[in-house]
């Protein structure tokens, strides 16, 4: 646990250097969000569409936000070159869970994220106007929902750079990764607007708890029945992965000495 | 000419290294289709909700964003390396460029193949194609030979930007091409109709970086859309200043390099 | 007319005097300071063409930066650099075909591609002719040794495999003039002798040659012209054996013995030698200048005293002349007399 903690506080504490990085990553969220509000505020001006009126698409599009931040930023590309530059071998031997260390890394980042979300939404309340907070039960859920939303994301990322045991080109898995998640996460359009068949997928992939669900708790757009479905849902996947994850993992491991670096 | 001759032999190198990672290079393909595909059923879904946006129908729109992934596209398949200049500088690599006999900019840009760039070319080329056949326009040969003109110079004027802000690495100290990479991001917003953002935003993508003559300007002339549908014939004077003013950036850039060394 | 001319080349470089961390970078958007250093400070250089030129100095001197204001990379503060008469950078076409530059921490192989596409994208470059290329390719082969690694990617060679192959990428286009910074620097033995053989083979050819390097045994048996460079100035410029013999003459004769002999009679017969007892009582060193005494009389002279074993002569190296140089014991002016 001790390992764990210290590894954390390194990630904390060297995530000011990767500042540019960061606000890289941050980029192309933000770049999202600033296109998605524009276009829905001319869409939604005059009436409400599939249950969403402006101030409610607002308000999702900025959880949407603050979900795509989280854990994307330090997390990425560091695991993915670790891998590639073979300094994994270096981690093999330590006395530590790889899967482990990795979640420990991604929640040191976090401080800083949180803070670029605060201002980022801060910004867009000022400019726009507030937005209307739920009530408590919904309020807590949220919160639920959100924390579920740290492990999930970072199992998702994780198990996608585990894919650099398998390949070298790291971006490609990436790209295809950013984009699928983008859509059925709901943060490029909530599912609902999606056909049918898509939108149940996606509410039933583990890529809905990314966004949807969240936002739709704090929307208050799900009653209580529902919402604690969605979160269980979350948790679920987010047992499903982790376990996935280290059949992956062993997979790897058996590619890696088998083939060497 | 010899200039261009040169140039894709120097690109065809590249070539045979890319066959030898088939399997890199067919996911870097199909994860660059993935995200068209992605653009497009999120159209299609925003779409659904309207039949337009500001007189945008999703045809225009698709044309908008199949125009940003072709120029793109030919960005990355052409011209590649041009992302790796910051790196380059960095690592003083530019010393030897300086002494061969081959313009800098391009012995930089020709570093490095981008098979994204043929996924976006197609896609980007399908999307406008598709956009195309669904809206009225009247085709008179004026029309095609406009279009083409429109075309080519959108996609010198995504060039231009990629060659500017990558130029800007000669000023700053990182071995990445941070300032380029976020522009290109604001990129992404001209992929929808000018109108929809605020002034400030309009005038950034209209003449600081302009974005919008790539994608917004030249399509809403050719679709008669819009009401300043009519800035769409300046595309082609955009594109001359935007390819001066890129090639003075570099200059500058190249100049700061040889005094300032590294 | 020399092939490069430089006339009060100066160099100076301001690097923005900024304190440590974030809060010296916002000091300094208020408060602009800036330090010069002066990397080379009017230097006067003329070399003629088909000469080896040694260029010489401690690490900072200046020797790199010289390098790249004689081939273009760098424009000068002051003073001006001509190649073949030509501008480095006005006529920096033209000049590019008569340089090449071995820059010896860099390479300038691609690093995807195996050696032999490098080399030949680089011929397409320069333009060489298909038939002239594959001759001089053969050339290079004979000494380099490149048939082997032609085929070895960029990014896969190791040192020595790539400075043999940056060797002839720098060469690939038959310039006239070449630079070769620090060319042999982590090099191992075998490759260095190779790579020592090929510099002596290109400048039988008549390719003018500027060698910096710190290891000073590839400018022995190499450059006729020795020029040192010390913070920016050029201390010496002169020819090498010349140094050599000034400075560098005294020799050291080291014999074993087959019997401990009397010091005092040694030293009685080897006047103006100094005779001293090396590791063991039947080893001695001779030390003498070359100039009054031969190493032949010296043996002679020991061996009509008592029986030898065996004998070993250390020759003078310019490595002990610079190396006094450095330390500031040995002060040469401009022509190379010393004090």
């Amino acid at each position: 646990m001790k390992g764990y903690r210290a590894l954390t506080r390194a990630t904390a504490r060297a995530a000011l250097t990767y500042r540019f990085n960061l606000l890289l990553g941050l980029g192309a969220v933000l770049v999202q969000l600033v296109a998605l509000l524009a276009v829905w505020r001319v869409i939604l001006g005059q009436s409400s569409v599939n249950g969403f009126t402006w101030p409610q698409m607002r308000a999702y599009l900025l959880v949407a936000f603050a979900a795509g931040t989280v854990v994307s930023v330090l997390g990425d590309f560091r695991m993915a070159f670790r891998i590639l530059d073979g300094d994994v071998a270096l981690d093999l031997v330590k006395p530590i869970d790889y899967q482990k260390a990795r979640l420990a890394e991604a929640i040191g980042g976090l401080w800083i994220e949180v803070i670029l979300i605060a201002v980022v939404v801060g910004a867009a309340l000022v400019i726009g106007g507030g937005v209307d907070v739920p009530a408590g039960p919904a309020l807590a859920l949220f919160a639920v929902s959100m924390l579920l939303l740290v492990p999930l994301k970072f199992l998702i990322v994780y198990v996608s750079t585990l894919a650099c045991f398998w390949t070298q080109n790291y971006t490609g898995v990436q790209w295809a990764r950013l984009a699928v998640v983008n859509l059925l996460s709901g943060a490029l359009i909530p599912l609902v607007y999606l056909p049918g068949w898509l939108a149940a997928v996606a509410q039933w992939s583990p890529f809905a708890g990314l966004t949807s669900t969240p936002a739709l708790i704090f929307l208050g757009q799900v009653d209580p029945l529902h919402g604690l479905t969605l979160v269980a849902v979350q948790l679920g996947w987010v047992v499903v992965l982790w376990f996935g994850a280290r059949l992956v993992w062993r997979a790897a491991l058996r590619r890696l000495t088998v083939n060497g670096g | 000419m010899r200039t261009v001759r040169l140039y894709l032999r120097l690109l065809g190198a590249h070539f045979r290294s890319l066959m030898e990672y088939e399997t890199d290079f067919l996911i870097l393909a199909v994860a660059t289709v993935l995200m068209q595909v992605v653009n497009i059923v999120f159209l299609a879904a925003l779409f659904k909700t309207v039949p337009a946006i500001n007189g945008w129908t999703f045809w225009s729109v698709l044309m908008m964003f199949g125009a940003v992934a072709l120029a793109e596209g030919v960005g990355s398949l052409f011209f590649d390396g041009m992302w790796q200049l910051a790196w380059h500088i960095n690592r003083g690599q530019l010393d030897y460029y300086l002494v061969r006999p081959y313009p800098v900019a391009l012995q930089s840009s020709s570093a490095a193949i981008g098979i994204n760039g043929l996924s976006n070319v197609i896609m980007g080329s399908l999307m406008i194609g598709a956009g195309l056949t669904h809206v009225d326009i009247a085709w008179t040969p004026w029309r095609v030979l406009l279009g083409v003109v429109l075309l080519i110079s959108s996609i010198v004027i995504k060039l231009s930007i990629n060659l500017a802000t990558n130029a800007v690495s000669f000023w700053l100290a990182s071995p990445t091409p941070l300032f380029a990479f976020a522009m290109h991001q604001v990129g992404d917003l001209a992929r929808f109709p000018l109108s929809v953002y605020p002034m400030a935003l309009k005038a950034v993508l209209g003449m600081a970086l302009p974005f919008a003559f790539i994608s917004f300007f030249p399509v809403a002339y050719l679709l008669e859309t819009g009401q300043s549908a009519w800035l769409g014939l300046l595309t082609p004077l955009v594109a001359a200043y935007c390819a001066g003013a890129a090639a003075l950036i570099f200059k500058r850039g190249l100049r700061r390099y040889e005094s300032a060394g590294n | 007319m020399p092939i490069v001319e430089a006339r009060a080349l100066t160099k100076v470089f301001r690097r923005p005097d900024k304190g440590p961390g974030l809060a010296g970078s916002v000091k300094h958007l208020f408060a602009r300071r800036f330090q010069d250093k002066v990397a080379v400070d009017h230097v006067d250089l003329s070399i003629g063409a088909g000469e080896a030129v040694a260029y010489v100095g401690p690490n900072g001197a200046g020797k790199s930066t010289t390098v790249k204001l004689l081939s273009g990379i760098l424009v000068p503060t002051e003073g001006e650099v001509r190649i073949d008469g030509l501008h480095p950078q006005r006529d920096r076409m033209t000049v590019a075909h008569r340089i090449g530059v071995l820059f010896g921490q860099r390479t300038q192989l691609w690093w995807d591609l195996p050696v032999s596409e490098s080399l030949a994208v680089l011929r397409d470059i320069y333009g060489v002719d298909h038939a002239t290329y594959r001759k001089r390719l053969a050339r290079f082969d004979e000494v380099l040794e490149l048939g082997e690694i032609l085929p070895v990617m960029g990014r896969k060679l190791s040192l020595g495999q790539r400075m043999r192959a940056d060797l002839a990428a720098a060469l690939v286009h038959g310039p006239q003039v070449v630079y070769l910074d620090e060319p042999t620097i982590g090099l191992d033995l075998a490759v260095k002798d190779r790579v020592r053989e090929f510099f002596r083979g290109i400048r039988d050819e008549g390719t003018t040659v500027m060698l910096t390097s710190h290891d000073l045994a590839d400018i022995e048996g190499f450059c006729r012209r020795l020029v040192i460079i010390d913070n920016g100035r050029i201390i010496f410029d002169g020819d090498l054996e010349a140094v050599k013999d000034r400075f560098a003459r005294e020799r050291i004769l080291h014999v074993e013995t087959a019997r401990p002999a009397p010091l005092e009679t040694l030293r009685a017969s080897l006047p103006g030698a100094q005779v001293t007892v090396d590791d063991s009582a039947v080893r001695y060193a001779v030390r003498f200048d070359r100039f009054t005494m031969t190493a032949g009389q010296a043996v002679t002279a020991l061996a009509g005293l008592t029986e030898l074993v065996d004998f070993r002569v250390d020759e003078p190296s310019i490595e002990d002349v610079i190396r006094r140089v450095y330390s500031g014991e040995l002060v040469l002016d401009g022509t190379g007399t010393g004090r």
